[in-house]
């Protein structure tokens, strides 16, 4: 045991550049592969509706405007959205996609809310989800 | 001149709620008693209503800090219920990140420990360092806190050359620090003073009370479900069991900084014999009915699920057993006989995780020391009656 | 002319004004080093460099709510900040600063006011054992035994420590130590051992970590402030930073051969000095982790008493060859 044992490593570090970075006014940046929020291609979407039973949150809600024209709206509920990206992996289509943000904060939670409103496409899915 | 001193359900101390509750003589401990249920969050009964494949980000949600432990502990039960074999590469990354998260997890601890040790400076130092494992995490899962990686039948993402490098690099440098925390907390005086012979718990008793994880291999048992009832891939990966034999928080201390070491090991292991292949199996939707209990061993010890399924896509029960809980009742040993200056220390040893062990309400009649158990009709009628005849008291007092 | 000095004397320098402001320097000082230290960046966005943040946090607390808990002693509750803060100004006037000159004595500057700086800044030690202890709370009162357990372990040996330097000079005038030391440096190096001890008994005077034992969050909540908030928190926090500066400000004169060379340059000496007092305190901060109460108790009498007594027979014995 020694005194002081902390010493060195502490002086050492006095005149050195702080490991923090000072936030709001630096950004770090992402990795490519972050998962922030989900979006979506609607042209891609042939309104399977996988996403919106695999959501472990219940984020996303697709509706029919119009049986007959295939018009359907889809909101995904950014302020419950968990970012688990799940909608991603069972989306056979790859309609649905990740973004990199991740200052979404919003002081009302109607202002976290996306909305598309489209026709179904007809897309051929992929053979195979990625998961079921 | 003794008095009862609350610590919780909040204090600084104590990133979560529980209430322990100290009889103290002067500055020493005569007896102590944890309380729980501030942190009721209905999850085993929201499992319920909640597919198999939603469940694993309900699961990850259990805890913060192992969310990985979470996840991995379901899916391998959910796997066994199913019948899966997942590949040999999904395997491995999950071993990998399981090992990064104990990383990651220890540091943190040993952060802790020097916060409620007061030495702040160890605790940034250790808390710099940790983010180089966050980096990691992030950029191979996507995230820093809940990796989500984990999925029915494997993982969700595989790994490239540049993220296998990556992670090689990275580990020189968590050694080195890793390293130079070992010198500096079994040399720092003040630092081992407060941490040698606080909170024994001897081999004994550490059986008896069914303590886990560090806390019990800190006590001399080589307990670990790695090696004894091997998951994943650890049947292929030698590493070795860490204990001590101080029974004490610096024991504590040592059995998590040899688990470091040996976290290490392991990644580069794994990511030298990386096998080929895909990283996940298609699973179906729906289970078989069957029951199976999952064993996991958490950066705080075994972390057991157990599982029922009645032949749809949702669980019919999913229990969870969380290592704190496994600790409580070795902490209340721990606990007697020290100072309140070492509350902190001790009840931080055991590196609770609050939120992840509440379950259920009991109550225990202070003055017969009964306990029973009670549904929430008989709870409502209950406090009904007992706050039916009593003004509302301006200045509530404890209830001791 | 005489009355505007003492005003000036009083309320700007090196009275009320300067030392509200000096010590709120002291406290970004202090910050900003122990944040370094750790690799951090410390008080960055109020005012250049994050000078006005103590300032702020002043006046911040100041508007912020302020609670009498309903058991505890409401006069004395309310009355402690404010004793506490004139027992500490009183103190630094009586340091060596401006208002002194050799030959002739004067109020603030007279033979044995080393003894009354010295009993100055053991009362602040009592006022926060008296504001635990008023203000009846389970954590307050525990942090207020604590207090006075602590003053049983590091008090004597800061007294033998402050005073030995003292007996070499031969003198029990603040001045008059400091002039001796400036006459013949070498004669400082001679204190060294007690420099140190005192160093460490202040560190645990102004309960900084590994003395932080009544205020330890972790384990009692606020300690004896636990329940002290608004304008009352405020003043004890200045309290405890005006208490640092006084305290460096005694080391410094009794170790360091005081601040010689008139209002300005003595006002440029006076902060060289103290800040390199207390780059020490901010280190030994740094270093450590706290430790229990009774190893506190158990350390003073095993190690830092008996180096103490050393350190006076060391200058008995210089005394006696030099003589
Ligand atoms: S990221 Fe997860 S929570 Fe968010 S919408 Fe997709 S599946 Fe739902
Ligand atoms: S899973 Fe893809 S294709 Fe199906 S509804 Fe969702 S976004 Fe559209």
């Amino acid at each position: 045991m020694k005194l002081g044992a902390f010493i060195p490593e502490l002086l050492r570090h006095l005149f050195k550049k702080p490991a923090t970075v000072d936030y709001p006014f630096q950004k770090l940046e992402v990795p490519k592969d972050f998962r922030g929020s989900p979006y979506l291609r609607p042209e891609l979407c042939i309104v399977c509706r996988a996403c919106e039973r695999d959501c472990p949150a219940e984020a996303i809600e697709i509706t029919a405007v119009n049986e007959a024209e295939k018009r359907f709206r889809m909101v995904i509920h950014n302020d419950r959205c968990i970012h688990c990206a799940q909608c991603v992996d069972s989306c056979p289509t790859e309609a649905m996609l990740m973004d990199t943000r991740f200052e979404i904060s919003d002081y009302d939670r109607h202002n976290l809310k996306m909305e598309w409103e489209y026709v179904r496409a007809v897309v051929k899915p992929r053979s195979e989800a990625k998961t079921s | 001149m003794k008095f009862q001193i609350p610590i919780g359900p909040q204090h600084p101390a104590l990133k979560e709620p529980i209430s322990l509750r100290m009889t103290v003589e002067g500055e020493v401990i005569r007896d102590a008693d944890i309380r729980l249920g501030y942190n009721h969050r209905g999850l085993e009964k929201l499992a319920e209503q909640k597919t198999w494949i939603q469940n694993i980000y309900l699961t990850e949600r259990i805890c913060g800090i192992c969310s990985h432990s979470h996840t991995t502990c379901y899916v391998q039960g959910v796997e066994k219920l199913m019948e899966l074999e997942p590949p040999k590469r999904g395997l491995y990354i999950r071993t990998l990140v399981a090992e990064l998260e104990r990383i990651h997890s220890h540091l943190l601890w040993l952060g802790v420990a020097g916060h409620e040790a007061g030495f702040d400076s160890f605790f940034m130092y250790t808390w710099r360092d940790r983010e180089i494992v966050m980096d990691i995490l992030e950029i191979i899962t996507g995230n820093r806190v809940h990796y989500g990686i984990n999925t029915i039948g494997g993982v969700r993402r595989d790994l490239d050359e540049q993220q296998v490098k990556r992670i090689l690099d990275s580990l020189d440098i968590l050694r080195q620090r890793s390293e130079y925390y070992k010198h500096l907390g079994t040399n720092e005086p003040s630092f081992v003073a407060r941490l040698a012979g606080v909170g024994y718990l001897s081999r004994e008793d550490a059986i008896a009370l069914c303590a886990v994880g560090p806390t019990l291999r800190a006590s001399g048992v080589a307990m670990d479900v790695r090696k004894d009832d091997p998951y994943a891939v650890y049947d292929e990966v030698p590493f070795e069991v860490c204990t001590a034999d101080t029974c004490d928080v610096l024991g504590r201390t040592v059995v998590r900084i040899k688990e470091l070491f040996q976290c290490y090991n392991i990644i580069e292991f794994l990511l030298k014999n990386l096998p080929a292949g895909p990283v996940a199996v298609r699973a179906p939707r729906r289970a078989k009915p069957n029951e199976v209990v999952s064993r996991y061993e958490a950066p705080r010890g075994e972390n057991i699920h157990y599982i029922k399924s009645n032949g749809t896509d949702k669980p019919e029960r999913l229990k969870v057993r969380a290592p704190t809980l496994g600790n409580y009742a070795a902490t209340i040993q721990m606990l007697k006989n020290g100072f309140i200056a070492d509350v902190p220390l001790i009840f931080a040893a055991i590196d609770p995780c609050i939120c992840c062990a509440e379950r259920a309400v009991s109550l225990v009649d202070a003055r017969t020391g009964q306990e029973k158990i009670i549904s929430l009709n008989s709870l409502k009628s209950l406090s009904l009656k007992l706050s039916a005849g009593n003004k509302r008291k301006r200045e509530a007092e404890w209830p001791l | 002319m005489a009355t505007v000095k003492t005003l000036i004397y009083l309320v700007i320098y090196p009275g009320l004004l300067f030392l509200f402001l000096y010590s709120t320097f002291v406290e970004w000082y202090d910050r900003k080093l122990y944040a370094r230290l750790q690799n951090r960046m410390g008080p960055t966005h109020t005012g250049r460099f994050g000078l006005l943040q103590p300032i702020a946090d002043f006046f911040k607390l100041m508007a912020k709510e302020d609670i009498v808990p309903e058991r505890a002693d409401k006069k004395m509750f309310s009355a402690l900040p404010a004793f506490g803060l004139a027992i500490v100004f009183t103190a630094m006037l009586l340091l060596p600063l401006w208002n002194y000159s050799l030959d002739k004595p004067s109020v603030t500057s007279f033979s044995g006011d080393l003894i009354v700086v010295l009993y100055l800044l053991s009362l602040p030690t009592f006022i926060f054992f008296l504001a635990g202890w008023s203000s009846t709370n389970l954590f307050s009162t525990i942090g207020a035994a604590r207090v006075l357990t602590m003053l049983f372990g590091y008090e004597v040996p800061l007294f033998l420590a402050v005073l030995s330097p003292a007996v070499l000079a031969n003198s029990w005038r603040l001045a008059e130590i400091a002039a001796f030391y400036r006459q013949r440096p070498a004669l400082a190096l001679v204190n060294l051992l007690g420099f140190v001890i005192a160093l460490i008994c202040v560190q645990a005077k102004l309960e900084r970590t590994p003395f932080d034992i009544p205020h330890a969050e972790t384990e009692i909540v606020g300690g004896t402030f636990t329940e002290y908030s608004g304008k009352k928190l405020a003043i004890f926090r200045l309290m405890m930073d005006a208490e640092m500066v006084v305290a460096a400000g005694l080391l410094a004169t009794v170790f360091l051969g005081g601040f010689p060379g008139g209002p300005l340059f003595g006002l440029l000496n006076f902060i060289v000095k103290t800040l390199f007092v207390i780059f020490f305190l901010s280190l030994i901060r740094a270093t450590t982790s706290r430790i229990r109460v009774d190893q506190v108790v158990s350390f003073a009498w095993k190690y830092l008493a008996p180096l103490a007594i050393v350190q006076l027979l060391i200058v008995i014995l210089v005394k006696g060859l030099l003589s």
